[in-house]
């Protein structure tokens, strides 16, 4: 393999995570892993290696299309031999816009990435996590990074090289842009998750959880009906396929049936614990310690228990 | 107004079963639509509600995709378009060009609707594609939308924040299941939903296979799980003590 391996995400941390996807493809092949930027360098990208601004956009907030265009035009000067994307919502739109504009094969949620010969290897989850499938791409390829896997290096000052892409003039015009309810939580980087399921009767039971969270130095997360169905905790509480990724230190599914839909979210998780009032709620087949009890018996005496000890 | 709805025939996670050398069961496992499937279809319906017209399914997979057609078309719409094609092999970026050669050939189509992303790979690369390869606005994650005129209006939900666009028509969307709650089919409905037309048309010979090298499943294994299952037994207290202990001896629960 010869060329570079380019990496890209809107989000700053994302950004850092794939540049470490980029170095491994490009360690042991004669390539070189290069950050790119679009409209202009952000403080918070700190990967180590060279940086390639592509000028023509106002700013660094690009839509996708526009940062679809910005790397295709790029990417027919300059040749890349693969095109690392971040696996964010965005970024899923980005990747595929890409493939279809540079007719190059394209991987999707990929981690342990490698040049594998003359192609582009990795692995990915399919079956809601049932399965591990090894994936592979002929160079040049592109591929999504799944998001939350590789940890970000970090380095600063390092040199940037510029391309002029010109103007984009997107169809989809962004009106406004407002970010979620206040108190967002960061559950990826949560070492203890408290996640709440349909156990929980009503809304307003959600606080005593929200205090045992608290009280483990933890975040508040929840499966996809108490935030999709039910509307009782904002969209990016909800742990699973089609929320968020998470693996923190200690997993604590409270009333949680445990559906693949949801273990795909968190079973890369180091403990996980359960309680349900179902002894063969599928949560247990994904837990290191399990209770079969009532969540509103078990959780005041987790508190009782957690206060004894300070 | 016409629409297009895409759908997937996918394996049912829930029912894949694994073989003794760890080997998922692919062939003759069970297949019914993608589950966030039936939110497009939902919304396709509703807008068909709101400014008449006609809804069209589009399928690529094999003939046994019918059966997942048959259950769009119980739900309300109109006609489907099957293109056969074996989807164990193909990528992301043939199944998008056999639904837009599709779309093509039986349009031109004001709203063309995706979910996210398939229950089974989620790759959500499809729609995107779609819509560079139709020449149309895309917008994905919609858990809102609204056409007035020649302009749809989508409610895009990302990661950390709310987006509103607006493109021009023809748009490619993918919604999210947020979007709306989707509707059961009578038993009529089933019924006459065989009676509602189904068109097949051969991939191969609808669209030939593009010039570039396809990214491809090199092998799969089941996931290895290595959780302890240890169940803790006693009164409430005495459990939640146990636990609390356990947790903290795994060095995961600071006192």
């Amino acid at each position: 393999m010869s060329g570079a391996v380019w990496s890209y995400s809107e989000n700053e941390s994302v950004s850092n995570e794939v540049a470490s996807a980029a170095a491994d493809v490009a360690k042991g092949a004669s390539a070189e892993p290069v950050v790119l930027e679009i409209g202009a360098v952000r403080a918070g990208v700190r990967a180590p290696g060279a940086k390639l601004l592509l000028k023509g956009p106002a700013t660094s907030d690009v839509p996708p299309e526009v940062a679809a265009e910005a790397i295709a035009k790029a990417s027919k000067q300059l040749q890349p031999a693969a095109i690392l994307i971040g696996a964010t919502r965005y970024g899923r739109e980005i990747a595929s816009r890409l493939a279809v504009k540079l007719t190059v094969g394209c991987l999707s949620e990929v981690s342990k990435l490698s040049a594998d010969g003359n192609a582009l290897a990795g692995e990915r989850n399919a079956f809601a996590g049932k399965v591990v499938a090894k994936v592979s791409c002929a160079l040049p390829a592109i591929a999504t990074v799944k998001v939350g896997y590789y940890a970000a290096v970090e380095s600063a000052g390092t040199a940037v090289t510029e391309s002029d892409v010109g103007q984009v003039n997107p169809l989809v015009k962004v009106v406004s842009r407002e970010k979620k309810a206040a108190g967002a939580v960061d559950l990826r980087s949560a070492k203890v998750i408290v996640s709440a399921g349909r156990g929980v009767k009503k809304k307003e039971d959600l606080p005593m959880l929200e205090e045992l969270a608290r009280e483990m130095h933890g975040a508040l997360g929840c499966s996809r009906p108490l935030s999709s169905d039910l509307g009782w905790l904002p969209e990016e509480h909800h742990i699973g396929l089609t929320g968020v990724t998470v693996k923190p230190d200690l997993y604590l599914a409270l009333g949680i049936s445990g559906q693949l839909q949801h273990t795909a979210g968190m079973k890369d998780s180091k403990v996980v614990a359960a309680v349900n009032t179902d002894k063969d709620a599928p949560i247990f087949q994904a837990s290191d310690y399990g209770i079969v009890g009532d969540l509103y018996q078990i959780v005041p005496a987790i508190r009782k228990a957690l206060a004894s000890r300070r | 107004m016409r629409i297009a709805v895409c759908v997937k025939h996918a394996v049912d996670e829930t029912e894949l079963k694994i073989d003794s050398g760890g080997k998922p069961l692919l062939s003759g496992a069970t297949s019914r639509m993608s589950t966030f499937d039936k939110n497009a279809v939902e919304e396709g319906l509703r807008l068909k509600a709101a400014h008449q017209g006609e809804v069209v399914i589009f399928t690529v997979g094999p003939s046994d995709s019918k059966k997942t057609m048959k259950e769009a078309l119980a739900m309300g719409a109109d006609k489907g378009v099957l293109v056969t094609a074996d989807t164990t092999s193909i990528d992301t970026m043939r199944t998008a060009s056999l639904l837009a050669a599709a779309i093509k050939k039986a349009g031109p189509f004001d709203v063309v609707l995706c979910s996210e992303g398939s229950s089974d790979t989620y790759s959500g690369q499809v729609p995107p594609m779609l819509g560079e390869m139709l020449g149309a606005a895309f917008t994905g994650y919609a858990r809102k939308l609204e056409v007035n005129g020649q302009t749809a209006r989508v409610e895009r939900s990302l990661e950390d924040s709310l987006e509103v666009v607006e493109a021009p028509l023809p748009v490619v969307a993918s919604v999210v299941s947020e979007i709306n709650e989707p509707r059961y089919p009578t038993l009529i409905q089933i019924m006459q939903a065989g009676k509602k037309p189904l068109e097949e048309l051969n991939g191969d010979q609808l669209q030939p296979a593009g010039a570039y090298r396809q990214a491809s499943v090199v092998s799969m294994s089941a996931q290895q799980s290595a959780r302890k299952h240890v169940m803790i037994e006693g009164s409430p207290d005495e459990a939640a003590a146990k636990l609390v202990e356990a947790l903290i001896r795994e060095g995961v629960l600071s006192k």
